[in-house]
């Protein structure tokens, strides 16, 4: 069974975040980037499947500038056999919608029985490329995976995640797609060894024209879903905030907290 | 009657959601914004034993529930569900089509949008007119950022609608029920519900302690929690945790505090680390006398604590733990 995970490059969560010039999205420069966090846990849910003889093949497939070669080489790394990477100048800015018809188009002819991806992207928090793709391959999907089993060949059993903690189990007929949301496993690291036998595994490189696909259906200018802007989020009422040093603050505190809550 | 906004309904075994009074809410409010008449809003309602819920929303909102019953969506799948709802929205084509952003709201749209080849908002906190356009508000960047998106000129439009993004419709209205059939044979569906289950379950329950002292990723690992433990048992109180740490196994899931965690309301919390995702807010904005400990001024939790410091948690937990043991005495 061939399987695919969808994975993406995203600014790590203590990068500093500024509003570029024209305010429509983050400065880039000054990022520090990794593998979005998600995508971490639906790789590491294949590697178990295949770890358990389940799965025959792990391939990693991003869209994205060359510096997103990096996540691929660390999906590599970890234990994914062989690498795609969609890269064009013209998909800067596409939508959600075009992303999924540009990995559709990608994948044509791979045949995989199970593709995960991540919930959601930790910078952009869409969560919408996993079911978009399903739909478009006209197959059944599942969002927030907390809990994963294949049943047999044709079926793979899947906890979403609800509300006050409870779980919607589903049965989806392959092939499927399946999101996963964070804490369904532990991902592992890659390891030395992972990372020298990664520098013989294969990372296609494929741009917009060797799919048949024009930039001016799925590309940036192109896109129907536009930041219009970018902006820091409203302060609430706002806490009181104590200065000073750590024993005076902690003083200040247990006296509050004496006064307003009566538990000390 | 036409449609201009259609509602996803949300409901749990016929009890109506109150998410869906809150979509009826923001339908409203964009009606009464470009001139709609309340009449044009309807809701769609699927499932089965469900016409005691359509004659509630019917009641409160919806000018027409449009109802969907049958075996095969009987209980949630994206892949029955989506099929409805696209179906329903080519045979009304509203200008808008409105879904909570709840794990199946979320779920589905995106099925929709691509079945429709529209583009999708998923997340909204605010619909507002701008410049003649419909303009989306969402969190971005894990709430570092408002976004304001635009989806061009395709209909409907289609948003995934957080909670609270508007007031629960109140008002009485005397819509009509209407039913669909719901065109899903269970023999086209690829996918098939099982059950709804409860989740793990341990030995903690956060739900009834008054005193909780939290941690989040900013501990950076299980064997710096000491710090927590030490200051929750000064207090006399239980360890609560975001979600983070729980998903790394610092902590048993028990702990996590939260939209998929457990909801509590104690007379003291204290956010240690924790940066106050919206997820984790849900779960303890309720609480008495909310008190935030954050190297970052601008972190969201201390917009709902009541009392923040502003420093490293490694060397105010410590110091507030020996104040509490010496006011004890
Ligand atoms: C569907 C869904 C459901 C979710 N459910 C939940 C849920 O139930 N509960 C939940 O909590 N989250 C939930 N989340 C995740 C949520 O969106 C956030 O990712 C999470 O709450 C962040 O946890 P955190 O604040 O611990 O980590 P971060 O956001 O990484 O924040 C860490 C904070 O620690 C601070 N910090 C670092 N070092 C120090 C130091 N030495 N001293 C002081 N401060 C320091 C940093 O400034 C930062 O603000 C959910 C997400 C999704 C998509
Ligand atoms: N550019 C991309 N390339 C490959 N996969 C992606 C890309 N963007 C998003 N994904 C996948 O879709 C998931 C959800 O992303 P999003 O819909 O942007 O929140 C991510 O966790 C990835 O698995």
């Amino acid at each position: 069974m061939k399987s695919l995970v969808l994975v993406k490059q995203v600014p790590s969560a203590d990068s500093p975040f500024r509003l570029n010039s024209s305010g429509t999205w983050i400065e880039e420069g000054n990022l520090t980037f990794g593998l979005n966090d998600y995508d971490r846990y639906a790789l590491e849910a294949l590697l178990k499947l295949k770890d358990a003889g389940k799965v025959a093949e792990v391939v990693a497939l991003t869209v994205g500038p060359e510096r997103a070669a990096t996540v691929l080489r660390t999906c590599l790394a970890t234990g994914a056999d062989r690498a795609i990477h969609v890269k064009d100048a013209a998909l800067e800015g596409s939508d959600p919608l075009s992303l999924a018809k540009v990995i559709k188009a990608a994948i044509q002819g791979e045949g995989f029985s199970l593709i995960m991806a991540g919930l959601q992207a930790d910078d952009d928090n869409y969560g919408q490329i996993g079911p978009l793709l399903a739909r478009l391959l006209d197959r059944p999907s599942a969002t927030a995976a907390m809990g994963l089993e294949l049943r047999d060949g044709t079926t793979v059993r899947v906890e979403r995640e609800m509300e006050n903690n409870r779980l919607l189990v589903v049965d989806l007929t392959l092939p499927a797609v399946i999101t996963v949301q964070t804490g369904i496993n532990e991902p592992r690291y890659a390891s030395l060894k992972g990372i020298m036998a990664a520098k013989k595994k294969e990372i296609r490189t494929v741009a917009l024209k060797d799919l048949g696909l024009d930039a001016a259906e799925v590309g940036g200018r192109a896109a129907r879903l536009r930041t219009v802007r970018l902006a820091s989020p409203p302060k609430g009422k706002g806490a009181e905030i104590l200065k000073g040093p750590a024993d005076e603050i902690a003083r200040e505190l247990v006296k509050r907290i004496r006064e307003k809550t009566g538990v000390i | 009657m036409p449609c201009k906004v259609l509602v996803l309904a949300e409901h749990e075994g016929g009890a109506v959601a109150g998410i869906t009074y809150e979509l009826l809410g923001m339908a409203h409010r964009v009606a009464g914004e470009m001139g709609w008449a309340p009449a044009e809003i309807k809701a769609l309602l699927i499932g089965s034993g469900i016409a005691g819920a359509a004659a509630e929303i019917a009641a409160r909102g919806a000018a027409e529930v449009i109802v969907a019953e049958g075996p095969a969506v009987q209980g949630y799948t994206g892949d029955a569900w989506h099929r409805v709802v696209e179906a329903v929205a080519k045979s009304e084509s509203p200008e808008m089509v409105l879904f909570g952003h709840t794990p199946n709201g979320w779920d589905v749209a995106p099925l929709v949008a691509a079945g429709l080849g529209v583009p999708l908002a998923t997340e909204c906190s605010a619909i507002a007119r701008e410049s003649g356009a419909f303009r989306f508000s969402r969190k971005a960047f894990n709430g570092k950022f408002v976004q304001v998106i635009d989806l061009g000129t395709a209909r409907p439009l289609l948003a995934t609608m957080q909670k609270g993004a508007a007031p629960a419709f109140s008002a009485a209205t005397r819509g009509r029920v209407r039913p669909v059939p719901a065109g899903v044979g269970e023999a086209d569906l690829r996918a098939r519900f099982v059950e709804i289950k409860k989740g793990q379950a341990g030995a903690v329950d956060l739900t009834q302690a008054a005193i909780i002292v939290s941690g989040g990723r900013g501990l950076g690992g299980a064997d710096k929690f000491a710090v927590i433990r030490d200051l929750a048992q000064a207090l006399g109180g239980q360890v609560g945790a975001s979600r983070p740490v729980t998903d790394m196994g610092w902590l048993p899931h028990e702990h996590q505090v939260g939209s998929s965690g457990v909801t509590v309301s104690p007379k003291l919390y204290i956010a240690c680390g924790i940066s106050g995702a919206i997820q984790h807010i849900v779960g303890m904005r309720g609480s008495g006398y909310i008190v935030a400990i954050n190297k970052d001024a601008e972190a969201p939790i201390f917009g709902v604590a009541d009392v923040g410091v502003v420093g490293d948690l490694f060397e105010i937990v410590p110091a507030l733990t020996k104040a509490v043991k010496e006011a004890k005495g």
